[in-house]
């Protein structure tokens, strides 16, 4: 049980605990109502297809492919810090039951974006084909290998965690590593590889994807390491080691978050200092329809909020609540890279050419994509836990403390 | 029980360093083979060959109608193995008058739902009154010589035929929406299952001149014909749910008939055959100074020329 999980480990102090019994009340509460708004957005999926979403020909990908790519981005740097923690020892993260905490992380991230491209899918019965008969020419057939192939290390890892000291944990891990470096970056490529849209057509969106999930994985880390409080024996290094990696947690959140920001600093100046070259796509994110997400969402709430309570607070719950903001503005900027790529209309006229509600160079995503998001996130909250307590019922099985 | 992990030993490391080398190895293998030249999807040599009878007993004439010329060359063109045809379209702008025709050609054709269209024609208003001039520009598939849709495909369910012409294996599109984004023409759709009856029935009032809902009405779910199988997107068949796209009517082509948009174009805009054949009408109208194809600097080499 998660409060089994939580609650047993917690010492007499504060800084000693996890979350309060409150708070995990808290959070069954707020899975039930995702869960139950969730289902009704599947169910219009289901029912309707994607007649009640709101993207059309001209603007294929919506909310639904910023969530999956969302997910993609929390799973590789969930993976990659607890596998690098992990096989280098560095405190809070040398322990198997750390590493299990990340793999379980990952997973949790990565199903659930599974599940937003395969919603997202016209023929949701052929999903198997990308993997049955894949054309590596396209990235996306290569992205779907390599985000399976990293399912099945990362479940490896997990077992192998179990086991001993197995020969084949640290090599296992040290490839998902490499697959977890790969595979965000590599979802820059994916729009990149579109070389006729110009806004997409850019190295930096590799560095975009990665250093996003350098700060998504670890803030959320940081997160269920401060909701789950110090592992193990409640003995006063084992807190202090337990509060230096939350250091090192957040450290590498907001180091990954300015990398970000840099990023995209140098991405939106060329338009600055380049005024003829007047790109739609940027002019839309900065000053068009969409300035709201871009200065509002992602960096007033998605960046500015999270930046200061890392940066001025010693409060950890204040760093948790921090990485809240911080996946709500990744999620704003992945829709600002996104949604901009695809207005732009390449042969004038054509929206008006021939009228209809699926061929207009605009996008804002329907109350079904925000429910179907709403269920995304309680099935990342649902496979958490219950891997959380599959990795108690093995653990103990296996005589090991979890 | 201590958990404590130790440091990593150089069995450790080299087992890691296989593991990652043979990964990326594999990699890179199936990426370098996915992009060597694969053998033709599509059939070849002397089964592709149809001996038409269309027009065999009207003798060529000197200055005959162009569509009668072409229509002939269409027959002299299908008369050859399919690798020895490239089937291009010529448009001539001067002479389109913005009357739909061809787009509603199409739709009839090819039986096309709400939100599906091969064929618009953009409206752009050039000076100001009294220095006025429309232009109409008719955008089907410019069947790309270097498509950008048909890589970005993850499952091989579109490519480019020997003839020219880019297809979809409606019975093997995952619906993903790849190549609607990597096309700059946004000459690709989505058929996400919408059907005419459904939408005009949508808010009407009860009672017997209640339009008919969208699954119990007939005719939407008569066949369509495109690439010369029958499609029902009934029951949520395919092409419910892919990418379509203009397909130069190659089932029409198959028994001899020019693209719809070709045969109701009442301006005579539009011209279609084989740029293989060095006397066909298409080969003549392509090396005039005032012939353009549209986006050219992406390097998709389109086989739709613009006469302007």
């Amino acid at each position: 049980m998660i409060g089994a999980f939580t609650l047993s480990n917690m010492g007499p102090q504060e800084h000693r605990k996890g979350l309060g019994s409150g708070w995990i009340t808290f959070l069954w509460v707020l899975w039930a109502a995702l869960l139950v708004a969730g289902l009704i957005g599947v169910w219009q999926r289901l029912m309707y297809g994607h007649n009640p979403a709101g993207y059309g020909s001209y603007v294929p990908w919506g909310l639904w492919i910023g969530l999956y790519f969302m997910g993609v981005a929390i799973a590789g740097g969930a993976f990659v810090f607890g596998a690098i923690g992990y096989v280098l020892g560095w405190p809070c993260f040398r322990r198997p039951d750390a590493l299990r905490i990340a793999i379980v992380v990952s997973l949790a991230a990565i199903l659930p974006a599974f599940t937003a491209v395969w919603l997202d899918l016209g023929r949701m019965d052929r999903l198997y084909l990308v993997l049955t008969s894949a054309t590596f020419t396209s990235m996306m057939a290569f992205n779907a290998w390599m985000y399976n192939v990293f399912v099945v290390v990362a479940a490896l890892c997990w077992l192998l965690s179990f086991a001993g000291r197995s020969v084949w944990l640290k090599p296992l891990l040290c490839l998902g590593a490499f697959l977890s470096i790969i595979f965000p970056s590599q979802s820059g490529v994916f729009f990149e590889a579109v070389a006729t849209k110009e806004y997409w057509n850019s190295p930096l969106l590799s560095m975009l994807f990665l250093s996003s999930a350098a700060a998504a994985g670890a803030g959320a880390l940081l997160l269920v390491r401060v909701i789950l409080g110090p592992l193990g024996a409640k003995d006063e290094k084992t807190v202090e080691e337990h509060n230096q990696g939350l250091r090192i947690l957040r450290l590498i959140t907001v180091a990954g978050l300015i990398a970000y920001l840099v990023f995209e600093f140098a991405e939106i100046s060329i338009e600055v200092w380049s005024p003829g070259r007047a790109s739609v796509p940027v002019q839309f994110l900065v000053t068009g329809g969409y300035w709201w997400v871009f200065w509002i969402l992602q960096l007033a709430i998605g960046a500015g909020v999270p930046l200061l309570l890392y940066v001025f607070s010693e409060n950890k719950k204040a760093w948790a609540v921090g990485t809240l903001f911080l996946m709500f503005g990744f999620v704003a900027a992945r829709m600002g890279i996104l949604v901009p790529g695809q207005i732009e209309e390449q042969i004038h006229g054509l929206e008006q050419a021939f009228q209809d509600m699926r061929l207009v160079y605009s996008y804002h995503p329907t109350l079904t994509e925000y429910l179907v998001g709403a269920f995304l996130v309680a099935m990342g909250m649902a496979v958490f836990y219950v891997g959380l307590r599959l990795t108690s019922a093995v653990g103990s099985r296996s005589g090991q403390e979890v | 029980m201590s958990e404590e992990n130790k440091p990593l030993d150089r069995r450790e490391f080299l087992l890691a360093g296989g593991i990652v080398g043979a990964g990326v190895a594999a990699a890179v293998g199936v990426v370098v083979k996915d992009r060597l030249p694969a053998a033709p999807v599509d059939p070849t040599g002397e089964q592709t060959i149809r001996r038409l009878p269309v027009l065999k007993t009207l003798k060529p004439k000197p200055n005959e109608d162009d569509h009668v010329r072409m229509q002939r060359e269409l027959v002299k063109a299908m008369a050859k193995p399919v690798e020895q045809r490239r089937w291009i379209m010529v448009i001539d702008i001067r002479k389109c008058i913005g009357c739909y025709a061809c787009t509603i050609g199409c739709v009839a054709e090819n039986k096309l739902p709400p939100g599906v269209v091969y064929r618009p024609v953009t409206t752009t208003e050039i000076g100001e009154y009294p220095n006025l001039r429309i232009k109409f520009l008719p955008r089907p598939c410019m069947q790309c010589e270097n498509p950008s849709c048909v890589p970005v495909c993850p499952v091989k369910a579109t490519w480019k035929r020997p003839d020219g012409v880019v297809t979809i294996d409606y019975d093997k599109c995952i619906g993903c929406r790849y190549c609607l984004n990597a096309c700059p023409y946004g000459a690709r759709t989505s058929d996400f299952g919408r059907t005419y009856a459904s939408e005009s029935a949508h808010g009407a009032p009860q009672g017997e001149n209640r339009p008919v809902e969208g699954p119990s009405a007939p005719w939407e779910h008569q066949p369509n014909n495109e690439y010369a199988k029958s499609w029902r997107r009934d029951g949520h068949n395919s092409p419910v749910g892919n990418a379509r796209k203009c397909h130069f009517c190659l089932h029409r082509l198959e028994v001899g008939q020019p693209p719809m948009c070709v045969t109701t174009c009442i301006g005579r805009a539009t011209y279609f055959g084989d740029a293989n054949d060095p006397e066909s009408l298409v080969s003549e109208l392509i090396v005039k100074n005032n012939v353009q194809r549209l986006l050219e600097h992406w390097g998709n080499k389109p086989q739709c020329y613009y006469i302007v």
